[in-house]
C-alpha cells in the first residue's frame, strides 16, 4: 500500500526531468531547424557561379595591377582583385555552412530564369574570352590600361546583373545584403571606370 | 587445495569474535535466541518475507532520492548553462547598427543625411567636407593605408574618407594631446586592420571617432564609448563589404591629397 503511494510521487520529478530535457532539446533544435539553401537553390547557384565570375576578375585585376601604367588604373585593379578574392572566400564559407559542395551538378546560371541561355561558350555574362585574356596579358603601355578598363566594365555589368537576380530570388538575409552591397559598390566602380576610360582615351 | 583450509578457519573465527551471533544459538539461551532458530525451521518462510520487505523498501528509496536530487541539480546546472549561453548569443547577435545607435552621443549621418552616405564617386584634388573631421562623401581614388597605421602627423581628408568607405574606423585626436593620452589611443589602433590614428589640428574635442556615416566626439581617452564605437562599426560600416582593402594606398602624411 505504502509502496504504491510513494512510487508515483517519485515519478513526478522524473517526469519533470524528462520534460526539462525535452524542452532544452527542442529549444536547441528550433533555431537550427531553419531551412538552409538547397543544392539547386538560387543562393547556391549564385555562390558557385559568382565564385567563377569573381575568379576571372581577380585574374584580370592582378594582370593589370602588375602591368598597367596609370596609377589610378593600378589602384582600381588592386582594389577589385583583393575585394573579389575576399568575397570568393565568403561564398565558399556560405556553401560549407549550408552543407553543400563548392561545385554543383547544374549548368552555369541555371539558377537564374533564362540564365542558362545567357551562357556563351561556357562563359557567364560579362566574362572575357580566352583570346581577350591573352590580349590583356600581352598588351603594353597605355593599351594595357585601356583594355583592362574595357574588359572590367563588361565584367562588372555581368556581375551586377547576376547579383540583382539573386536579390530578387532569395530571402536569405546574408545573401541579399551582401549582393546588394556589391551591386552598389560595383555601380560606383562602373562610373569611376567610365570616367577613367574617357581620360585614358586622350592619354598617351 | 591449500587455499580452502586457511579461508575457512579465519572466517569462522572472525564471525565468532566480532558479532557473537554464532554463540547464542549454540550456548546461550534467551528470549531472542530460541525464537530465531525456532522460527527458522518450522514457519520461517512465512515470517521472513514480511520483515525484509519493509527494511528493503526503506533502503531502496534513499538512493533513488539521492539520484533524483543529483539529476535535478545536474539538469539545473545544464539548464542554467544553456540559458546563459543563449543570452550570450543574443547579445552577440544584436545587429551592429543597433549597437552603434545605443552609444550615447553618437551622430548617425546615415539617418540624418542619406545622400551624404549613399556612396560617392572618386574625385581628384582637394575636396571640402561639411563635417570636421569628415565622415563620408566624395574622396580621392587612393585610400589612406588603414591596416592599424598610427600617423603622427595630420593626414589628408580626401584619402581618409576613402578608408572609411572600406570599413575603417578613423580615430583622431586634438593635435598636441599629451603623449601619455595619445599612447592609450595607439594601444587600441596599432597593428589592427581597418583602424588608423592621426592628429587633427584644432579638433573641437580631445578625441573624435569616424566611421562611414558615423561620428562620436569625446573628451577622455579612457571613455569606454571609444571601444564600443570601434567594436560595433569597424569593418561593419564598410559600404564595400567586409573584404575591401586597406593597404597599397597612401601612407604619406600632410593635408594635401596625393590623388
Amino acid at each position: 500500500m505504502s509502496e504504491e503511494k510513494r512510487r508515483p510521487g517519485w515519478w513526478l520529478p522524473a517526469a519533470l526531468v524528462v520534460g526539462l530535457l525535452l524542452g532544452v532539446a527542442i529549444g536547441f533544435l528550433i533555431p537550427r531547424g531553419e531551412t538552409l539553401p538547397a543544392d539547386g537553390s538560387p543562393e547556391a547557384g549564385f555562390a558557385r557561379d559568382m565564385s567563377t565570375h569573381h575568379s576571372q576578375a581577380v585574374e584580370m585585376g592582378m594582370i593589370a595591377y602588375t602591368r598597367a601604367t596609370d596609377a589610378e588604373v593600378r589602384m582600381m585593379a588592386r582594389d577589385i582583385a583583393l575585394t573579389q578574392q575576399g568575397q570568393i572566400g565568403m561564398f565558399q564559407a556560405w556553401l560549407r555552412e549550408w552543407n553543400l559542395q563548392p561545385t554543383g551538378s547544374q549548368p552555369a546560371m541555371a539558377w537564374m530564369p533564362g540564365g542558362a541561355e545567357s551562357v556563351e561558350d561556357g562563359l557567364m555574362p560579362g566574362m572575357a574570352t580566352p583570346e581577350e585574356l591573352k590580349q590583356l596579358r600581352e598588351a603594353t603601355g597605355i593599351e594595357e590600361d585601356r583594355l583592362f578598363i574595357k574588359l572590367m566594365i563588361d565584367h562588372h555589368l555581368g556581375g551586377i546583373h547576376m547579383a540583382q537576380e539573386v536579390v530578387e530570388l532569395s530571402d536569405e538575409p546574408e545573401v541579399v545584403e551582401s549582393a546588394q552591397l556589391s551591386i552598389n559598390s560595383q555601380q560606383r566602380d562602373l562610373t569611376d571606370m567610365q570616367n577613367l576610360q574617357k581620360r585614358l582615351e586622350t592619354a598617351s | 587445495m591449500s587455499t580452502p583450509g586457511p579461508e575457512r578457519v579465519p572466517s569462522t573465527v572472525k564471525v565468532g569474535k566480532t558479532t557473537g551471533q554464532g554463540k547464542p544459538p549454540s550456548g546461550k539461551s534467551g528470549k531472542t535466541g530460541p525464537s530465531r532458530p525456532g522460527g527458522n525451521r518450522p514457519a520461517g518462510k512465512g515470517r521472513k518475507p514480511v520483515t525484509p520487505v519493509k527494511v528493503a523498501g526503506g533502503r531502496n528509496w534513499g538512493p533513488i532520492a539521492v539520484a533524483g536530487a543529483v539529476v535535478l541539480i545536474a539538469v539545473a546546472i545544464i539548464g542554467w548553462g544553456v540559458v546563459a549561453s543563449l543570452q550570450q548569443e543574443k547579445k552577440q547577435s544584436v545587429p551592429w547598427a543597433e549597437r552603434a545607435a545605443a552609444i550615447a552621443g553618437i551622430i548617425n549621418y546615415r539617418e540624418s543625411d542619406p545622400d551624404l552616405v549613399k556612396g560617392s564617386q572618386h574625385k581628384n584634388g582637394k575636396l571640402s567636407y561639411e563635417q570636421q573631421p569628415p565622415v563620408a562623401g566624395e574622396h580621392n581614388p587612393s585610400w589612406q593605408n588603414c591596416n592599424g597605421v598610427v600617423y603622427s602627423e595630420p593626414i589628408a581628408n580626401e584619402h581618409a574618407v576613402h578608408s572609411l568607405e572600406h570599413g575603417t574606423v578613423w580615430v583622431t585626436y586634438k593635435q598636441g594631446l599629451p603623449a601619455d593620452q595619445v599612447e592609450k589611443l595607439v594601444d587600441r589602433v596599432e597593428g589592427k586592420e581597418k583602424l588608423m590614428l592621426s592628429p587633427v589640428p584644432g579638433l573641437s574635442t580631445n578625441v573624435a571617432l569616424q566611421a562611414w556615416g558615423y561620428q562620436l566626439k569625446v573628451d577622455s581617452v579612457d571613455d569606454q564609448r571609444i571601444d564600443e564605437f570601434i567594436q560595433s562599426l569597424r569593418i561593419n560600416a564598410s559600404i564595400e563589404g567586409p573584404t575591401a582593402a586597406c593597404d597599397g594606398g597612401v601612407s604619406a602624411t600632410g593635408s594635401v591629397p596625393q590623388s
